[in-house]
């Protein structure tokens, strides 16, 4: 990959997660019928959080003092393993898919043992929960990707579009679902409504936000940073599914980008016209992305095997 | 090979003369065990540098001759089993101080642990039928001994009879096996079993069923796991190391024995045991995580890596069906790594779960909790354990796992659409193997190790271990991360170990990758520890204080988070595969009083099959009950009855 994408992906890898969050913030705030803060205001909190003192529970132990940085490394090399700008990962290498998904499972072992640490009941709570949906989110992800690696036999994570020229209007339909499926996998993953609601008031319905309820000072700004680059991460594998590979380099870092602000406001046109489903019902919701995965999985069989 | 056996004969040495000593018993062991492993590790390594070794004895007209070869698969069981073994006996001697105090006789203990060792290792050399079978009792007999240490307790003594009698099971099958090669071969070496398998599909086919079935009960393959839930927790920690992270990796040698003898494979196999693992991969985890039980927790899963294990063994087997070869390579590749991965990390946790036992005198982990302050060391390696066992980066379980992923990703190009289905189920199983062994390994560090502690046994815990006790954990940890940091030069490493089964000549594309995955692995760390530093060296003040209460402010460590809880909405999601057993006291009136939660999860196939099994045998055996009674009349009288039948019998044949 070349100097230009390669320091535009680590822009986007870094820079993009405020403005993603600031976005949604803006839109939701514009359905509220209020002015909102402007879309620095994300940014504005990070750096406001790392000048700030902490206060740490005493129950803790140095788990919780290295899992922020844990966290938040872990997060940034799983995005570079993930496609990002102009439909290339900054290290795409053959299946980078199951490391980039590994990496990110170890964040999230250092959030889940970080959360534990407190000795509270609440995050303990948060933790479970989140422990939970990965288990229902991560084989329907990998079932996804197989069948666009058995289409396109590209296992290299990036041009996950080009399943088009492979399948025809059956790559289509696959991309469409698969879309649809990764939307459902970002919102899980990321706390956002209807799985989450991250502006709650009440601990007991929280997820995410639950987990970091002790955190404060620089733990908190890394915390919150790694989940805006999660997002970002996930939203540019949506739209590295849409985006036609035959764009050149300037359309498609164009469209990357107008896209990504499309995202945002779709999740904040989300959160301002939902609520958040009862915690019975999200199960169901995010059962919803294996039932998209098996259809994509028989979708493929067809197509391939003809059956 | 006489350095191989000046090391066996060392062990039994050990094992003999340690009934002589009357004090330093497990010191005049160790030693044994230690010089022994140099002396077989030294011989594995020239195996490696040389080439196949091989010694044979004359046995006269029943054994006839006994061969014992060590070629680049025995001297890879040689090596771990050798390293594997001696870390445990070192440990063993903090691990049974406790008891020695209380006076506890540890001789029978002191004669079975080398003997052990020395059935283990000659297990993977022996190339001949029958003596092959005589070591295999001699490993299982010994290793019953060990599991029943703690005889005088009642359910020991029954998980004890249970594994002997599963063991007993496996011992027909297995002896089948051999009656039939060595019936057709009318040999008992193995190198005859190789020539007459050679071009018969049916008899290659009928033979590794048999091998599946009995060398697939001693590793621990759903259904016929259930011994292994059971005489693990039994066991004193070190042997139950010993037992999970090697023993039952000699089930697995038996089955790759028998793949390098065949020559002809057939997919339908492959597609078995690939589905059998699959199965109990998620069997072992999803059990896992209904465990409060440390060690249980644990022993469920090794059925789980075993499964693993196996998945990559189906994956060589289809490949090398469908002239697949990278997908062979690629799948007994990451079955060997995955071997040797889990004994390393499912050693170095038993010894953590021994380590909290001996401290705390309790396994379950639900009144644990906070370990982590006064046990530091213990906690990281345990921590490191568990991270390593979730196949995370940058430990070594991620590597053994990320060669299966990418077996099932070159597998996907096979034009034919069970085996695109297969690789399917494969991928999407062991994505969700992993995840749960995530939630699982959460659970177990954080209740155990986090947090603030939920009894008694838990606060008075002072300090952590002796170093006999922390330098084998501290050699396994490092071990892991070893193998995770520099994969390329493990996978060389096992390569040659695959040459046994697959061409290994093209492996242009896989080196490369694990060079990232070895850059990235130490970017991780390294950048880790720098933030770390610059986050604590610039860091303003920092305050402690108590855990957010939500506004309560009467926090007590009994509202944390509690196992049960923490697994709950996973376990009710699945909840028809399990069979809970509760104990609920609610609360009652508007002051309540006294208040109890406690909840077992029991296996389905003890409760559905078993039992109901064991039970029907009981009700028709209980039938002929009468025929005991004591009376020595009536004994008389079967004799003579028995005698009269005979008589009748011989004269009317004769």
């Amino acid at each position: 990959m070349d100097k230009i994408s390669l320091i535009l992906n680590i822009i986007i890898l870094l820079i993009s997660p405020f403005f993603v969050i600031g976005i949604i913030k803006k839109t939701k705030a514009f359905f509220a019928g209020r002015k909102g803060v402007s879309i620095f205001q994300p940014l504005y909190d990070f750096i406001k959080l790392l000048k700030k003192g902490s206060v740490i529970s005493n129950s803790t132990s140095f788990i919780y003092r290295i899992a922020p940085v844990v966290v938040f490394i872990t997060t940034v090399t799983a995005g570079l393993f993930a496609p990002l700008c102009a439909n290339c990962s900054i290290i795409g290498t053959c299946g980078a898919f199951v490391i980039f998904c590994y990496i990110l499972g170890l964040s999230k072992f250092f959030a889940l043992i970080s959360a534990m640490d407190c000795a509270s009941s609440f995050e303990g709570m948060g933790a479970s929960r989140e422990a939970c949906f990965t288990t229902i989110v991560e084989p329907a992800f990998f079932i996804i990707l197989a069948s666009i690696i058995a289409l396109s036999s590209n296992s290299t994570f990036q041009n996950l579009n080009s399943i088009v020229e492979y399948a025809g209007n059956f790559g289509v339909l696959i991309i469409v679902l698969a879309v649809i499926s990764i939307f459902i996998m970002l919102l899980t993953e990321c706390s956002r409504v209807p799985v989450d609601d991250p502006t709650t008031h009440l601990e007991l319905t929280m997820i995410h936000e639950v987990m970091i309820l002790d955190n404060s000072g620089v733990d908190l700004a890394l915390l919150t940073y790694s989940a805006g680059i999660k997002m970002v991460i996930l939203a540019s594998l949506i739209i590295n599914l849409i985006l036609p590979s035959s764009l050149d380099f300037t359309a498609s870092c164009v469209a990357y980008f107008i896209l990504l602000g499309l995202i945002g406001v779709i999740i904040g046109t989300i959160e301002s016209a939902i609520a958040r489903f009862r915690m019975s019902h999200v199960f169901e919701f995010v059962f919803l992305m294996s039932s998209f995965a098996l259809v994509i999985a028989s979708l493929t069989a067809v197509k391939i095997y003809g059956v | 090979m006489e350095n191989y056996f000046i090391g066996i004969i060392l062990l039994f040495f050990g094992a003999i003369f340690s009934l002589f000593f009357k004090k330093r018993k497990i010191e005049f062991i160790t030693i044994c065990s230690i010089t022994a492993s140099i002396f077989t590790i030294q011989n594995a390594i020239k195996v490696f540098i040389e080439g196949t070794k091989e010694i044979s004895f004359n046995l006269g007209t029943i054994f006839q001759t006994v061969r014992f070869e060590m070629d680049y698969l025995g001297a890879f069981f040689v090596l771990f089993i050798s390293v594997m073994s001696t870390l445990a006996v070192i440990y063993s001697k903090g691990y049974l101080k406790p008891y020695l105090e209380k006076g506890k006789d540890l001789s029978a203990h002191c004669v079975f642990l080398p003997l052990l060792s020395a059935s283990m290792l000659l297990v993977a050399t022996c190339f001949n039928g029958l003596f092959f079978l005589i070591l295999w009792e001699m490993m299982s007999l010994s290793s019953f001994f060990l599991v029943i240490f703690e005889h005088e307790k009642k359910e020991v003594l029954k998980a004890g009879l249970k594994y002997l009698v599963f063991m007993h099971i496996s011992v027909i099958f297995i002896i089948l096996l051999f009656a039939l090669l060595i019936n057709n071969s009318s040999s008992l070496d193995f190198a005859q079993f190789r020539e007459i398998l050679a071009d018969n599909p049916v008899l290659s086919n009928v033979v590794f069923m048999l091998g599946f079935i009995g060398f697939g009960i001693k590793a621990g393959f759903v259904p016929f796991h259930n011994w292994l839930s059971e005489a693990h927790p039994c066991a004193p920690s070190h042997v139950s190391g010993i037992m999970s992270g090697v023993m039952i990796k000699t089930g697995i040698y038996g089955i790759l024995r028998i793949i390098s003898l065949m020559t002809v494979f057939n997919p339908q196999i492959g597609y078995f045991v690939l589905i059998i693992s699959v199965i109990s991969a998620l069997y072992g985890v999803i059990y896992a995580i209904g465990q409060h039980d440390l060690k249980k927790l644990l022993a469920y899963h090794s059925i789980e890596n075993i499964g693993i294990i196996g998945l990559g063994l189906g994956l060589g087997l289809l490949g090398l069906a469908y002239n697949q070869n990278f997908v062979a390579l690629l799948g007994f590749s990451g079955a060997i790594l995955h071997i040797l991965n889990h004994s390393i990390f499912k050693e170095l946790l038993f010894l953590g779960a021994g380590s909290v036992y001996i401290k705390t005198h309790t396994r379950d982990i639900e009144i644990l909790g906070g370990l982590i302050k006064k046990m530091p060391y213990t906690s990281i390696l345990f921590l490191t354990g568990a991270v390593a066992i979730c196949g995370l980066p940058p430990f070594n379980g991620f590597i053994s796992e990320f060669l299966i992923y990418f077996s099932m990703l070159k597998g996907l190009s096979v034009d034919n659409i069970f085996m695109f289905l297969t690789m399917l189920l494969g991928l999407s199983g062991l994505a969700l193997v992993g995840t749960l062994a995530i939630l699982c390994f959460t659970k177990a560090f954080s209740i155990v190790f986090l947090g603030e502690a939920r009894s008694e046994n838990a606060k008075n815990v002072q300090c952590d271990n002796g170093i006999s006790m922390i330098l084998p954990m501290g050699i396994l940890g490092c071990l892991c991360l070893l193998i995770g940091v520099f994969p390329a030069i493990i996978f060389n490493f096992i390569l040659k170990i695959t040459s046994i089964f697959v061409n290994v000549e093209q492996t242009f594309e896989i080196i490369p990758i694990l060079q990232i995955i070895s850059t990235t692995a130490l970017c991780i760390i390294g950048a880790v520890m720098v933030l770390s530093i610059i986050k604590f060296k610039f860091e303003k003040r920092v305050e402690n204080f108590e855990t957010w209460g939500c506004g309560y402010n009467k926090v007590s460590e009994k509202m944390q988070y509690s196992a049960s809880s923490y697994a709950q909405p996973f376990t009710s999601m699945i909840k028809p595969l399990f069979k809970k057993i509760s104990d609920i006291k609610k609360p009652k009136t508007i002051f309540p009083k006294e208040a109890h939660f406690e909840q077992h999860i029991e296996d389905v196939e003890e409760v559905y099959f078993i039992k109901p099994v064991l039970n029907s045998i009981e009700n028709f055996l209980t039938k002929f009950e009468k025929l005991q009674n004591g009376n020595i009349q009536q004994y008389i009288m079967y004799g003579l009855i028995f005698l009269i039948i005979a008589i009748i019998g011989v004269v009317t044949v004769g």
